[in-house]
């Protein structure tokens, strides 16, 4: 028989054990492709312009995770294959008890490696292609473009590049188990699996130090990540003392199961026993698994939630801040390319008027409004980042007017009261602006006192635009504005109707206007319109919806992969044992039970571990998002729990069921 | 006495119509309570499928197994296994010790599974690790042991319940002369001060010849059955090795 035939057969007799490892390929390259494809779905879209660039950058980030996501899944190979070298040791040992040479019995491994990669890599690039074609729809979905006729889409380049990326990880997994193999003692490899892990664990005085230790770390690491305690920590520091907080937890976890192996009634009491000998006869590799598992969950939980959250905070935000269908913004730059130079003020419907512009013809209802200059007014306002607020006076009619627009109940004034509106909402503002108010915040203005009062606080936005707004209006008595210098001049428009006909009109008319002032400045004006935002909002969103559901599902499935390899690798031992329990007369309800337990504690303990580490960080990442306007952390939570839940639950249940059959197979093989 | 096993016309078939192998083609026999019973034949007479349908692994394709005045046919998986943990003890071929459990946890392994109060399996597990003179190895693993000291773990594990039938499948086969003469003696020792009974099947006549009674099997039938009554150790064994050379096979080239 030559090599290529033996591997042939090895591979199809023991196709179980390659089964995960199979999966494990099969998944990784089927998403691979799937993200990768995303630039040639775009075929089938009737995209903007906005959106094909959005596509693009899209097309060109999910490039650059690539690199990085093909390192995960080339580790996770090498992890999948050393798994099955391990299990074969034995065979090997005895091909090479047989007379084979070394270099016979490495060639096999090779053969093998390669018809398996060869079948996963079909295999997941089949997947991927249909998968992508549902992809297609979720894109259009999260653009909110409309699919013109279904289309099949195949990314020769994707494919391609999936092929290559990934014959480069199979060429690396050879290299280190071929390696691995090749340097075995005969006798190691034919005795291998015959012991249990040399107990590394730690003894009970020296595991509740270590315990300590942890809670110490993590609790550090926690803390400053939440910028309370040690603030302005950098990140690496953050991310060290966290991975190595999660590494001697598991460590101690595993002093105190020995621990716990000491407690008569805990542990003689129906298969407990065994349950326990089970997990520290791989005690070794278990915390070294679970930390991994646990960092990765961690990973995978906090940009599926954050990831999603903030994207969807993207979106509510810029949607928020598009209160008519377009503004049209004129400023003066100045020679040192300040922007919003002080000039005389304008009304820019008699300027567009003058030039020839039909404002009427695009606008249904269209208002210009002035936005005076308040320097030195107010003392400046800091928010709790540091960020500034720009400081403008506009007359209460203008206000009005552009919250008649809004269709905004309006606003009345006292002869010496002026009104605060700020656009954000959040709550660190609303206090600094509210204890303002409550001082009365008093200023001289047009040779009069004015003050305000909680009650004259608005919370509305003024204009069309992408970017968070941190504009402070000071609304004040239309009397007390006359002859200051103007920052910005701004039209208010809505049209007639909605249609894209009158956003060509209007963008047609409006862009490239410019108005020179009284006193010689050059204003140019900026159009934005609500059109823009939204697509601006789709756009953003769905990148990082992209990205954050990519390398969430990508760690993930690295992360259940691991654990399920582990179950699934011991099957054998595992048969063997649990064959023997039934034999002695344990029922299927305590040998189920007793797996059920096993796998249970092996998947949910890094579990446990790794969301209270996600609720650190994603608290510190809604921390950084109440900066631009607060997330709902709430909703996108329950999305990515759904996620872990249909993922990370699926492959918990598929490894029950998997080790459970092939118990049941085992000890039932004989009855028949 | 009582009698604790009573196997009535027992039959096992394997195969199909054209190729039908008769494993067990109508044997019957009892084993009383206090007895120690063998069961010999050649390779492939069928003493392993008598065992394995007498231990509830294998099912009989006809016939009846009573043990302990219960139908064991008629039962139901959950039933069975209730059974084994309550009524059975078993000593295989190769020890079958757990590798991840010490001597003391395969022991008590057998204990755990029948629900005992935790409070008194320590006490059992030293009682019968005297008996069988295994207390110094208790905290050592199986690789830890030599092959006779893994065997006596697995013997202290079949009895540790007090089960009414000890079925022991070659019981020295893995051993060698010096540790199954220990092995025989301590079961002997067991019948003699514990009132067990033990079902052993063995093709070693020097085995065979520390039973009470012995059954000879050939071709899934009932050959012969030899009582040792009054006689010697070696009268016994002597008879057993004529009976052995009548049954052909492989048992022709023992001794």
């Amino acid at each position: 028989m030559t090599s290529a035939e033996l591997a042939l057969r090895n591979v199809r007799k023991s196709f179980r054990d390659y089964a995960v490892y199979f999966m494990t390929l099969t998944f990784g390259i089927c998403i691979f492709y799937v993200f990768n494809s995303i630039g040639s779905q775009q075929a089938v879209m009737d995209l903007s312009s906005s959106q094909a660039s959005t596509m693009k950058m899209l097309d060109r980030l999910i490039g650059d995770f690539s690199l990085f996501i093909s390192v995960i899944l080339c580790f996770l190979i090498i992890y999948a294959n050393g798994f099955l070298v391990k299990r074969r040791k034995k065979e090997f040992g005895l091909y090479l008890t047989l007379g084979m040479e070394r270099r016979q019995v490495s060639r096999i491994l090779v053969l093998e490696t390669v018809f398996m990669g060869l079948i996963s890599l079909a295999a997941g690039l089949l997947l991927g292609i249909a998968l992508s074609q549902g992809m297609s729809l979720v894109t259009a979905a999260l653009l909110g473009v409309k699919i013109d006729a279904f289309r099949f889409v195949f990314a020769f380049g994707t494919v391609a590049k999936t092929i290559v990326y990934f014959s480069a990880a199979f060429a690396l997994t050879l290299f280190f188990n071929v390696l691995k193999v090749g340097r075995q003692q005969l006798i190691d490899l034919i005795y291998a699996g015959r012991r249990n892990e040399t107990n590394r664990a730690p003894r009970p005085f020296l595991a509740a130090l270590i315990f300590t230790l942890a809670v110490f770390c993590l609790a550090a690491s926690y803390f400053m990540l939440l910028g309370d305690l040690l603030g302005g920590a950098s990140l690496n520091i953050i991310i060290a003392l966290g991975a190595a907080g999660t590494f001697l937890f598991f460590f101690a976890l595993s002093g105190f199961l020995m621990q716990a192996a000491r407690r008569k009634s805990l542990y003689l009491k129906n298969l407990n026993m065994f349950v326990l000998r089970q997990l520290s006869s791989k005690i070794n590799t278990a915390y070294v698994s679970m930390t991994i598992v646990c960092l990765m969950l961690f990973i995978s939980i906090c940009t599926l939630s954050s990831g999603l959250g903030i994207a969807r905070a993207v979106a509510a935000e810029l949607r928020f801040s598009a209160p008519y269908d377009a503004t049209l913004v004129m400023s003066a730059t100045g020679e040192s390319g300040e922007d919003y130079v002080n000039h005389a003020p304008v009304d820019i419907l008699a300027a567009a008027r003058d030039k020839g512009v039909d404002v009427s013809s695009f606008a249904g209802v269209s208002k210009a409004a002035v936005f005076y200059d308040a320097e030195g007014l107010v003392p400046p306002f800091t928010g709790r980042n540091g960020e500034k607020t720009l400081l403008y006076l506009l007359s209460l009619s203008d206000y009005n007017a552009a919250l008649a627009m809004q269709g905004l109940p309006l606003l009345s004034l006292g002869a010496n009261e002026y009104a605060v509106n700020f656009g954000a909402t959040n709550a660190d503002w609303s206090k600094i602006l509210t204890q303002y108010a409550d001082t009365g915040g008093s200023l001289t203005l047009g040779g009069r006192e004015l003050r305000t009062n909680a009650a004259l606080l608005r919370h509305h936005v003024l204009e069309v635009r992408t970017h968070l707004n941190l504009d402070m209006i000071l609304v004040v008595p239309d009397d007390t504005v006359s002859g200051r210098q103007a920052k910005k001049e701004v039209l208010f428009i809505n049209y007639p109707q909605s249609g894209l006909e009158y956003e060509q009109l209007c963008l047609g008319a409006l862009s490239g206007f410019t108005v020179t002032t009284a006193d010689g400045a050059e204003l140019s004006g900026s159009v934005e319109t609500r059109i823009q935002v939204n697509d601006y909002a789709a756009n953003s969103t769905a990148t990082i919806a992209y990205l954050a559901i990519y390398m969430g599902v990508v760690f993930l499935v690295a992360s259940a992969t691991v654990l399920a390899i582990g179950q699934l690798s011991e099957a054998s031992d595992n048969c063997h044992r649990y064959s023997l329990l039934h034999k002695l007369g344990a029922d299927d309800k305590m040998l189920n039970g007793a797996l059920f337990t096993q796998i249970l504690i092996y998947f949910g303990a890094p579990l446990l571990l790794a969301l209270v580490h996600s609720v650190a960080g994603i608290s510190a990442a809604g921390k950084i998002m109440t900066r631009i306007g607060g997330m709902n952390i709430l909703g996108t939570s329950i999305l990515a729990a759904l996620f872990i839940i249909l993922i990370y639950g699926g492959y918990f249940l598929a490894t029950y069921w998997s080790g459970r059959n092939m118990i049941k197979t085992a000890y039932d093989s004989r009855r028949r | 006495m009582a009698t604790i096993l009573q196997a009535k016309n027992m039959e096992k078939y394997y195969g199909n119509k054209n190729n039908l192998t008769k494993a067990l083609d109508g044997i019957s026999f009892s084993v009383e309570a206090g007895e120690f019973l063998g069961v010999m034949g050649a390779s492939g007479s069928g003493k392993t499928t008598l065992l394995n349908c007498v231990s509830t692994i294998d099912s009989l394709t006809a016939g009846q197994i009573l043990i302990d005045d219960r139908d064991i046919t008629t039962m139901n998986q959950k039933m069975l296994a209730r059974f084994r943990r309550e009524k059975l003890g078993f000593i295989f071929q190769d020890f079958n010790l757990l590798d991840t459990l010490t001597a003391f946890e395969n022991i008590a392994l057998a204990l755990t599974i029948l629900k005992k109060p935790t409070k008194t399996i320590e006490s059992r597990v030293s009682e019968v690790a005297a008996v069988l003179g295994i207390t110094d190895v208790l905290d050592k693993y199986p690789y830890q042991m030599s092959g006779g000291q893994r065997q006596r773990v697995a013997s202290a594990r079949a009895i540790v319940t007090q089960p009414a039938l000890i079925l022991a499948d070659e019981p020295t086969g893995a051993l060698d002369s010096k540790s199954a003469r220990a092995l025989l003696e301590s079961f002997q020792n067991l019948v003699r001060t514990r009132g067990a009974t033990i079902l052993m099947v063995t093709h070693d006549a020097f085995s065979a010849s520390y039973c009470h009674r012995i059954i000879f099997i050939r071709d899934g039938r009932l050959f012969q059955e030899l009582v040792r009554g009054s006689e010697s150790r070696r009268e016994f064994f002597d008879k057993i090795i004529e009976v052995v050379s009548l049954l052909g096979g492989d048992g022709n080239d023992l001794r």
